[in-house]
């Protein structure tokens, strides 16, 4: 088995912005050097370079730039921000395996000065195909039509979506890297936005951002000899759920869950003899508010459709049963396609954190939902 | 500047009663009739005006308002300000009750709400709100909120840049039978199992024998989603799509036009452009097809006594930037009340025609309008090749 094999033994990222004003390249380049450095090793030390299949820097382009040399591991994940984790779990089996000794994950984009996701896409896609017509064209309408379901199935209501808002600006608004750093917003500020597509406002969505992060896969061997502490994976996972579409997994019994989650999930405690009760803080991928809802209640923190109950009361919040995203998340720090969730969770486990949550217990880490996801645990050396 | 305008006309209030230029009689509601091809005998064997000819009995004609219009006057101002091109974008009249041969009508009208700079599909530009108010003496008999639209013309959205489904080898015969105007949905060759979307295999069998059966196309509503943001090409905002139930178990995604529904709605699709629709499984009325020729805009045009120019000079309204001369929207509103009232019979007691105007109707045009009959009323949408002419709500008394 992988678990407790490899570890993150450095991170770096960019500063995050609206406007980077350089290219995505550049931007890879320093999160990856700022990564590199973090972990105490050189380009010439990297033999495995792992991305998204959505970013747009080849693995060869960024080995040039960084004077990587000969690789002798490189791959791609797709469907978005579900790679996330994923690219983490590639890296685990490559070092694993012994078919690389380092390796870097990264991603770089300038999602806010180049193409934002937000907008309507006609994607070439024939499963988009089904949706995008019907005028179902932007992220935000087809998570609309699970959120509106999940809201009629569990007596949730918008307010609900809206407190998983304050939680991550009240944590953002104490993290100097975070966009909304000094902004903290309250329910009727939620209540007072305006719609993008009912039953979802501004504030239930996701900023769009430009930068890079960047971390760095070894042995956990190899990473105890490194100057940081290593974040051991004690568990990596990736998953797919039955009749999985792409953001538009409306043909399956149950329309408001995340089954892909539960996937993850469910290999998360398997590998790491780990449950739900025993996680210090969980990263939970936020690009809009009910899908954190319902991610809860996939990975066993609580009873479906119970999630209003676990988050009322500042439950996800810093001082709560289960702090969620202390560094702001995707909603409040940057919208790094879930990366930035990784490099906090890093930060977590080594007691780095601005938002430092208490306590021994491991750290998870989800990626994009609403698509083929992925998962990690992650914990401290004993 | 605007603003102390607005203030001004604001604290001004109602204006001075304006009286019609004749009482309710028989020779003009006949012409307004004829012009309409509206054959409905109830009102004139009840001595009473056809509802939605009340604004005709107060309008102006060729000479000069001899009182200050607030609607002219923001109108005007807001041309000087660089606002050059205009649209009536809603017209909600109320009726209290019919208006008899021989009384006089007046009118008082007041600024209601200046709202802008707002950018539309349009251009950026203002709304302009009143109120009018019809009286008998001094018994207010019907009432008017109307709006318009002054703007700077920006590129318009283009219907071809519309988002189109993906046809595949897999997938052609939905979107064959969508053509068609039939809800086609795959059924498995082999073991019959129904499965949207389509694809070449069967996930309960096995069975590479992909067919299809036509449903009727009815089922109740699972979820649905109101766009708003950002902007989707070929789409006019707030609009909605919804996942329904069909009634033979499978999930179809298509936009929803209607009210605001509820998760449970039962729906029915119709077919435009190619994609399903849904719509409330309702009683529907139509479709009504008019041909619009000159004639019938001139006619109708002066009938109601708008003598503006675009209504009846074909070189001025090109000059203007029209393809040719096109409906009033006194006269939409006659045509929808006639839809009405010709679906459901003459002795219908309309109470309220609430419109919003979309494209406008030329010449040549064909006008085809539906209706479906809700709780609150009558939904009508008149549409012509160019797109939605107008939709809106007739009341009716039961």
């Amino acid at each position: 088995m992988i678990s407790r094999t490899a570890a993150i033994a450095g991170i770096g990222a960019t500063e995050f912005s609206k406007d980077s004003g350089r290219s995505e390249l550049r931007l890879a380049v320093e999160a990856i050097r700022a990564a590199l450095d973090d972990a105490g090793l050189r380009p010439a030390d990297v033999s495995g370079l792992v991305t998204f299949t959505m970013d747009n820097n080849s693995e060869i382009a960024v080995a040039r730039e960084l004077g990587i040399g000969e690789l002798t591991f490189l791959t791609r994940i797709g469907y978005g921000g579900g790679a996330a984790c994923a690219i983490v779990q590639q890296a685990v089996l490559a070092v694993t395996a012994g078919l690389a000794d380092v390796v870097v994950c990264y991603r770089a984009l300038n999602e806010r000065s180049g193409r934002r996701f937000g907008q309507a896409y006609a994607s070439p896609d024939t499963d988009a195909g089904w949706h995008v017509p019907t005028g179902l064209a932007t992220p935000a309408a087809q998570v609309a039509m699970v959120a509106r379901r999940y809201l009629h199935d569990h007596g949730a209501s918008t307010d609900d979506f809206g407190r998983v808002t304050v939680a991550a600006r009240r944590h953002a608004a104490t993290n100097p890297h975070a966009w909304f750093h000094g902004r903290p917003i309250t329910l009727d500020d939620h209540r007072a936005s305006r719609w993008i597509a009912e039953p979802l406002r501004l504030l239930d969505c996701c900023q769009e951002s430009d930068g890079a992060v960047a971390v760095v896969v070894t042995t956990v061997d190899r990473a105890r000899d490194l100057p940081r502490p290593p974040a051991v994976i004690a568990a990596a996972a990736q998953g797919s759920g039955p009749g999985q579409f792409v953001m538009t997994s409306y043909y399956r019994p149950t329309v408001a869950g995340l089954p892909e989650i539960a996937v993850t999930g469910r290999q998360i405690w398997a590998q790491s003899g780990y449950r739900p009760a025993d996680v210090r803080t969980a990263m939970l991928y936020d690009h809009f508010t009910p899908y954190v809802l319902m991610q809860l209640e996939e990975l066993g923190f609580c009873a479906p459709g119970e999630a209003r109950h676990l988050i009322a009361d500042d439950g996800i919040e810093l001082d709560g049963r289960l702090p969620v995203n202390p560094h702001g998340g995707q909603l409040g720090e940057a919208y790094i396609h879930g990366m930035n969730g990784i490099a906090e969770a890093v930060r977590q486990v080594r007691g780095t954190a601005v938002n430092q949550v208490p306590g021994g217990g491991p750290v998870l880490v989800t990626a994009g939902t609403g698509v083929p996801t992925s998962a990690l645990l992650l914990e401290a050396t004993p | 500047m605007i603003e102390e305008v607005v203030a001004r006309l604001t604290a001004a209030g109602e204006t001075p009663a304006r009286a019609g230029r004749d009482p309710v009689n028989l020779p003009m509601i006949r012409t307004w009739l004829e012009a309409m091809g509206d054959g409905n005998p109830a009102y004139e064997q009840a001595g009473i005006a056809p509802p939605a000819m009340i604004q005709v009995w107060t309008m102006r004609g060729l000479a000069p308002s001899p009182v200050e219009d607030p609607l002219q006057v923001m109108s005007d101002l807001l041309d000087e300000d660089g606002f050059s091109a205009i649209v009536a974008t809603d017209s909600e009249q109320v009726y209290h009750r019919p208006l008899r041969l021989g009384e006089t009508v007046s009118v008082r009208s007041q600024l209601e709400a200046v709202v802008g700079p707002k950018r539309t599909s349009l251009g950026e530009g203002w709304f302009v709100t009143t109120l009018s108010t019809w009286l008998v003496g001094d018994e207010p008999v019907g009432e008017m909120r109307f709006r318009i639209f002054r703007y700077k013309p920006g590129p318009r959205p283009d219907r071809s840049t519309a988002l189109r489904p993906m046809i595949t080898a897999d997938n052609a015969a939905f979107w064959e039978g969508a053509a068609a105007g039939e809800l086609r949905i795959q059924q498995c060759g082999e073991c019959g199992t129904m499965r949207h979307p389509p694809g070449p295999a069967c996930p309960h069998c096995g069975s590479l024998k992909p067919e299809y059966t036509t449903v009727e196309g009815t089922g109740r509503i699972h979820s649905y989603v109101v766009h708003h943001h950002p902007p989707v090409p070929g789409r006019r905002a707030p609009y909605t799509v919804a996942l329904v139930d069909l009634t033979e178990g499978v999930r179809v995604v298509a936009e929803y036009r209607g009210p605001r529904p509820e998760i449970g709605d039962p729906v029915r699709v119709l077919f435009d452009d190619g994609l399903p629709v849904w719509r409330p499984d309702v009683e529907v009325l139509g479709p009504w097809e008019l041909a619009v020729t000159p004639t019938l805009i001139v006619s109708t045009a002066l009938a109601t006594r708008d003598f503006q120019n675009v209504h009846h000079d074909r070189d001025a309204a090109v000059r203007l930037g029209g393809k040719d001369i096109f409906l009033n929207i006194l006269t939409t509103t006659g045509l929808v009340q006639r839809f009405v009232t010709d679906a459901l019979g003459p002795a219908t007691d309309v109470r309220g025609i609430r419109i919003r105007l979309g494209t406008p109707c030329h010449a040549y045009d064909t006008l085809t309008f539906t209706g479906q009959v809700l709780p609150h009323g009558i939904e009508v949408v008149g549409r012509t090749a160019a797109g939605v002419h107008v939709s809106g709500t007739v009341e009716v008394a039961s």
